[in-house]
């Protein structure tokens, strides 16, 4: 392999730096002002309800994975098992703990503040995973604040107006709390309004994944995965929306120009599981060198909701959070693959068997060996994590993922 | 300057291989050593050496293609391939029907799945974990006190089907320790250590239709490796002439077409 890297900067690169750094002062600042509040949030959690009612909202999946990218989450693992966390559950988890006992953050660093923003209310729903239930707690006993959860139907098949009708109800019971806690009363108005920004932050965030199906793509999964955070930080607000059309709209322009995220695009890789945050730049830098474009994934599109169409807010929340991906059952999560393998005309697909999150690997009940059988396409699966690099082997994956090249050309022979 | 000669070379984790070439891909010479620690300074003595052997000079190296996981470190290489596809190209040219191919090296195991037409199917290896490796039974090895070809003769003389019950390096050190204690045969012990890669390998098949060849430095030296495979496989395994050397092989087999061919490297993976 080659070592002569030539990735095009996205534009939209320094407007992202800019509105990431006002969100966290802002977040900063409203922790200090006893005349606001912060509301922690999990990132297909309902934010909405917490915007509508006035809370700032804060994402702490969001810092894990900031733990993970700047390689401190080995380092601060240890001191999360040592107070029991298991050292095989979510590394998001244990990053987060280690770092608020030892007292560090990437945030410091990155925006002078402190670290994460004390909480007024925690509030969580297990349609990702059941671990976020303990998170929140730990924290919430931490900063003796509010933690309200949710714990919808999971593995899904079809998603039914019984299972949407029973969240709704999930979710009023869950405002009744906050209202009755905190002294608020929720507008439907605002509700109404917030959920609609929200949806349309969403839509474009879609039609910017959906520019990959050009070939050459103008933007890669590991391009992705820095640009979609306004949709799960900042859904609901105007501030990602403006920046979505700003995005939208450079990567229509390079599908125009025919300029391409990975140079002399030859193979074209699907991406499933969630990324491997610690070795991000190795990885990209890998697939340029190798011109295997990554082109789609599950994980952005996990935040690709539904669109909203006026009518009750609470039904499309409660709709949006049980039908993603991660929610669902093999066979559903199989044909949703099978029909993005198709729309992005792939060559073949890697799985991320991330050690500590199972949930979001779906290596582990034989869907590879299927896709491969039925698909006839390659696919690979390699050992990782999303935050804990002592999970991880460079040398190995790059091995992987050279020879996984070499018989993706084999097979377009 | 004498015929054009066409070089593999292997800088696995534990030993680099050097196999050389002539147009006809006629074995000239060939030499394995120690990786160390500086792979570089590896692959320059082990192809010095094959190249003494072979009679020839490095000024008549017509293409050189370097693999393994110090594949990087050679200087001299034309061309970089994964051990993957060297591999099963040399597998291939000892055995033209083969479709499974188990690598035990040092460091890592790979299972290679070729479908009927010889392309790579399939591939698997290892975690991140030595169970199942060289280095697994380098570690019991030297827990019981022998050399690895120590444990192979006491493995090849043992006559009860011992299995361990566990493939953690670790764990199964303990575990000798518990049986030797407990007076079972080393015999049985040393053989019940084979077969703990063994039952890691077919963990790792997604395959068994076809041929199995075994290649790879353990298999090389450990006679027990491919009893263990054909008892657990329940399937013959084929042992090529010097399986130590199949990914330098197929290495030199792929400088050999790569310098017939105009085409970039990715041409030579489907060739053969």
């Amino acid at each position: 392999m080659t070592t002569t890297t030539k990735r095009v900067q996205i534009k939209a690169q320094q407007q992202l730096k800019t509105l990431m750094r006002d969100y966290f002062l802002d977040l900063d600042a409203a922790a200090k002002d006893p005349g606001r509040r912060v509301a922690w949030c999990t990132s297909v959690g309902p934010c909405e309800i917490l915007s509508a009612f006035g809370f700032e909202v804060y994402f702490p999946e969001n810092h894990g994975a900031l733990l993970g990218a700047r390689k401190q989450s080995h380092q601060l693992i240890p001191r999360a098992v040592g107070m029991g966390y298991c050292a095989e559950s979510c590394s998001y988890m244990n990053s987060d703990i280690g770092a608020a006992v030892a007292g560090v953050s990437p945030l410091t660093a990155a925006y002078g503040i402190d670290g994460p923003p004390k909480p007024d209310l925690l509030v969580y729903s297990t349609n990702q995973c059941r671990e976020v239930q303990d998170w929140w707690s730990f924290f919430g006993r931490r900063h003796d604040a509010v933690v309200q959860g949710i714990r919808p139907p999971t593995h899904l098949g079809e998603v039914t107006p019984q299972h949407v009708a029973f969240v709704r109800g999930l979710l009023v019971e869950m405002i009744e709390q906050i209202e009755s806690k905190f002294r608020l009363r929720l507008s439907y108005d605002r509700l109404e309004e917030v959920v609609a920004l929200s949806s349309r932050a969403s839509t474009l965030w879609r039609e910017v994944l959906a520019t990959a199906q050009a070939n050459p793509t103008p933007i890669t999964f590991f391009d992705g995965v820095i640009h979609m955070a306004p949709v799960i930080l900042m859904r609901g607000s105007m501030m990602a929306i403006d920046y979505y059309e700003a995005l939208l709209q450079e990567m229509r322009n390079r599908v125009t120009q025919g300029v391409a995220a990975v140079a002399d695009e030859r193979y074209r890789i699907y991406w499933e599981g969630m990324p491997i945050w610690p070795k991000l730049r190795e990885l990209s830098e890998a697939c340029i060198n190798l011109n295997a474009a990554v082109v789609a994934s599950t994980y952005c599109n996990s935040w690709a909701f539904e669109q909203y169409q006026r009518g009750d807010p609470l039904d499309w929340m409660a709709k949006t959070s049980i039908e993603i991906f991660i929610n669902r059952d093999e066979v559903t999560k199989q044909a949703f693959l099978e029909a993005m393998f198709d729309r992005f005309k792939v060559d073949g697909a890697i799985f991320h068997n991330a050690r500590t999150c199972p949930n979001n690997t779906n290596s582990r009940f034989g869907m590879a060996q299927r896709l491969r059988e039925q698909r006839n396409i390659p696919i690979l699966v390699i050992d990782g994590d999303l935050a804990d690099v002592r999970f991880f082997s460079t040398a190995q994956t790059l091995t992987n993922l050279e020879a996984f090249v070499e018989q993706l050309e084999e097979h377009k022979r | 300057m004498s015929a054009p000669i066409f070089v593999g070379i292997d800088v696995g984790s534990s030993a680099t291989k050097c196999i050389v070439l002539d147009a006809q891909n006629t074995l000239l010479g060939d030499h394995v050593a120690p990786s160390g620690f500086d792979y570089a300074r590896s692959a320059e003595t082990t192809l010095a050496r094959a190249l003494f052997d072979a009679e020839s000079t490095s000024d008549d190296i017509a293409y050189c293609v370097a693999t393994g996981y110090g594949r990087q470190s050679v200087p001299e290489a034309d061309r970089r391939v994964t051990e993957i596809t060297c591999h099963a190209r040399g597998a291939r040219e000892w055995y033209p029907t083969v479709r499974n191919i188990i690598d035990v090296g040092g460091q890592d195991t790979k299972i290679i799945h070729l479908s009927e037409q010889g392309k790579m199917a399939d591939y698997r290896m290892n975690a991140k974990c030595a169970a199942g490796t060289g280095t697994f039974l380098e570690s019991i090895a030297l827990k019981l006190g022998v050399t690895l070809s120590e444990l192979d003769e006491l493995a090849m003389a043992s006559t009860n089907d011992t299995m361990m019950n566990s493939y953690c390096t670790v764990f199964t050190g303990t575990e000798v320790i518990e049986r030797v204690k407990e007076g079972q045969p080393r015999e049985d012990i040393a053989m019940g250590l084979f077969r703990s890669i063994a039952m890691r390998v077919m963990e790792m098949m997604s395959a068994r239709d076809g041929t199995v060849a075994a290649t790879g430095g353990v298999a090389a030296h450990c006679r027990a490796l491919v009893r263990g495979l054909e008892e657990v496989l329940e399937t013959e395994v084929l042992l090529p002439p010097m399986p130590q050397h199949a990914g330098a092989y197929g290495a030199a087999l792929i400088a050999s077409e790569s310098a017939r061919s105009a085409a970039d490297w990715r041409d030579h993976v489907a060739q053969g």
